[in-house]
């Protein structure tokens, strides 16, 4: 079958909702961009949904719990963490397209292959510490309740600080990815989203003093350590993902600059607009 | 340089430096400053704060000469910064520990 | 964005003649995003203090007011420089715009090593990270500050690469990196106010 999207394509997809998707799977040149990115907003909802409601892990609870509290903590969410973690571990998986989807933004512009290169090991890293870790760990936890109340407190901290703690490998990709944006020509991120990276990489600076504190603002459930630093990691994703869009809107599959989308090519004559750039 | 610039700026650290000494000077003529609650020393540090902060974004950042938004946004950071600091230590002191 | 930037760089006259944004308003972007999540440290900070008043006092009690003046008239003189760095590269003079640079990494060097110097005195003292709240604000507020400062010289740094080179040269490269320095300076203004004066 000619799947060349010239020859055989019909010039628009059909009208009714699955007609279109069938047709944008077999004929849209940018599925594989499309598949990833709407992976990355299924996971990241799904993966919310997961650790905030089924196995209530996040926010985190007080690092300062007895141990009758932890045993308690995790009998409360006994279901909820293997259901939930269960379906973590099968699903994980995705975070390969995922983190493709964001490496292949990096290849889009005129720098180095290496930076899309290092920034997909990085984050293939860091599923261990981010998710899968966790899971394992909440997992055991909740499979025996008559476990020794050592143990559970050890399974406990080390729950939250592989999660919360863990920052190297967010860091230096943050900071992979803000080089690259800032050195490139493609214009395929605005220079914005490099500094909102900075700023991503400072606050997993900020969660360090989690491995420090068992009560305060520097807890690994703290004020600064979880709630700031949760509000700028929910902008940056957020961010992230619409920026994702748009450039897959933008794709021309080239390797020159990346076309700005119709709607903003705005005539840039105005002396006003001159101006205020 | 052009020279009005260069002045200018200089009367500006001058302003700001002589502030910031006149902070020390306060501090310590209150003979229990170091250990006394004071809320007009700490009000008034925010706002002398919040003060410099602004002076050093109109004049050293040059949002005196940007478009009018970007001092509308600037000056919106530091009223909000300011009322959220001064909001917050009247918080907490209602529920100090004594 | 390029020729948004020659276009900025030719329209540059007299200082009067027409409003443009200092540097990328990218970096603006950045700077305000950034003051927020500072104000949000600081919020944290007032109220943690306000419920314990004491504790707070008698601990802020070890700071050296005077070291926290002189290390502002530092970053504030910091200022100043790159604040003249920009205006001589507007005027085409990028051998005064170097030097005001270096002038600025001087005087920022010379915060560093005065904080670093105050530190190890009061960890000497025995007042560290986890000492009381006020040290354990202390120490986070001033060592965040300190790591934006560190990016302050690879900033500064760049900017000096612009400068001298005249094949390069981008006014709007100068004017985002003396943004990102003086956000440096204004927010120790603030946090000499929260730490070292508040009572």
């Amino acid at each position: 079958m000619n799947e060349s999207a010239t020859a055989t394509v019909p010039a628009e997809p059909p009208r009714s909702f699955l007609r279109k998707i069938a047709w944008q799977l077999r004929h849209d040149e940018k599925r594989e961009l499309w598949i990833g990115w709407w992976t990355l907003v299924v996971f990241y909802n799904l993966y919310g949904l997961l650790f905030f409601v089924i196995t209530r892990t996040q926010p985190p609870p007080k690092p300062s719990l007895d141990p009758s509290e932890i045993v308690q903590w995790f009998a409360d969410r006994r279901h909820g963490l293997i259901y939930g973690y269960g379906i973590v571990f099968i699903v994980g998986g995705a975070t390969a397209i995922m983190n493709a989807t964001l490496a292949y933004s990096m290849r889009r512009m005129s720098v180095s292959r290496a930076f899309a290169y290092s920034y997909l090991v990085i984050y293939a890293l860091s599923t261990l510490p981010g998710m899968l870790l966790m899971g394992i760990v909440g997992t055991v936890g909740a499979m025996r309740p008559d476990r020794d109340p050592a143990l559970m407190v050890w399974l406990y901290d080390f729950a939250f600080l592989s999660f919360e703690g863990t920052m190297g490998v967010f860091l230096i990709g943050s900071l992979v990815w803000m080089v690259a944006v800032l050195l490139d020509e493609n214009g395929v991120f605005p220079k914005w989203f490099a500094y909102l990276n900075l700023c991503n990489a400072l606050t997993e600076v900020v969660v360090a003093p989690a491995w420090i504190f068992r009560s305060g603002p520097f807890a690994w459930n703290g004020t600064i350590a979880w709630w700031i630093n949760m509000g700028v990691f929910v902008t940056y994703t957020s961010v992230f993902l619409t920026l994702l869009r748009r450039l897959i809107l933008r794709e021309d599959f080239g390797t020159g600059p990346l076309p700005e989308l119709a709607k903003d090519r705005a005539p840039r004559s105005s002396g006003l607009l001159e101006a205020a750039r | 340089m052009n020279a009005g610039v260069e002045k200018r700026l200089s009367v500006v650290w001058l302003a700001l430096s002589a502030i910031t000494i006149l902070q020390l000077g306060v501090v310590s003529l209150d003979g229990q400053a170091a250990l006394a609650r004071s809320s007009a020393i700490t009000a008034s540090a925010i706002v002398i704060a919040l003060i410099k902060v602004r002076i050093i974004i109109r004049e050293f950042m040059g949002v005196r000469h940007a478009p009018e938004m970007l001092g509308r946004l600037t000056d919106l950071w530091v009223v909000l910064t300011g009322a959220i600091l001064l909001g917050g230590y009247l918080a907490g002191a209602a529920f100090a520990k004594g | 964005m390029t020729n948004a930037a020659s276009a900025q760089s030719g329209a540059r006259g007299p200082l009067e003649a027409a409003r443009f944004v200092p540097g990328q308003p990218d970096m603006w972007a950045f700077v305000l995003f950034e003051a927020f999540v500072f104000t949000s440290y600081f919020t944290v900070y007032v109220v943690s203090r306000a419920r314990n008043p004491d504790l707070f006092l008698a601990s802020q009690a070890h700071l050296d007011l005077r070291v926290g003046v002189v290390n502002t008239l530092l970053l504030l003189t910091s200022s100043l420089f790159v604040a003249r760095c920009v205006q001589a590269a507007r005027e085409g003079s990028y051998q005064a715009a170097t030097t005001n640079a270096f002038l600025t990494m001087f005087f920022g060097f010379a915060f560093l090593v005065s904080k670093l110097r105050e530190w190890v005195v009061e960890i000497g003292q025995g007042f560290t990270f986890t000492s009381d709240e006020f040290f354990s604000f202390y120490y986070f507020l001033t060592a965040i500050h300190f790591i934006h400062l560190l990016i302050g010289f690879v900033v500064l740094a760049v900017a000096v690469h612009q400068l001298r080179n005249p094949a390069r040269r981008s006014q709007v490269i100068v004017e985002t990196c003396a943004t990102y320095w003086h956000t440096i300076d204004f927010l120790w203004v603030l946090i000499f106010a929260l730490l070292y004066v508040m009572r």
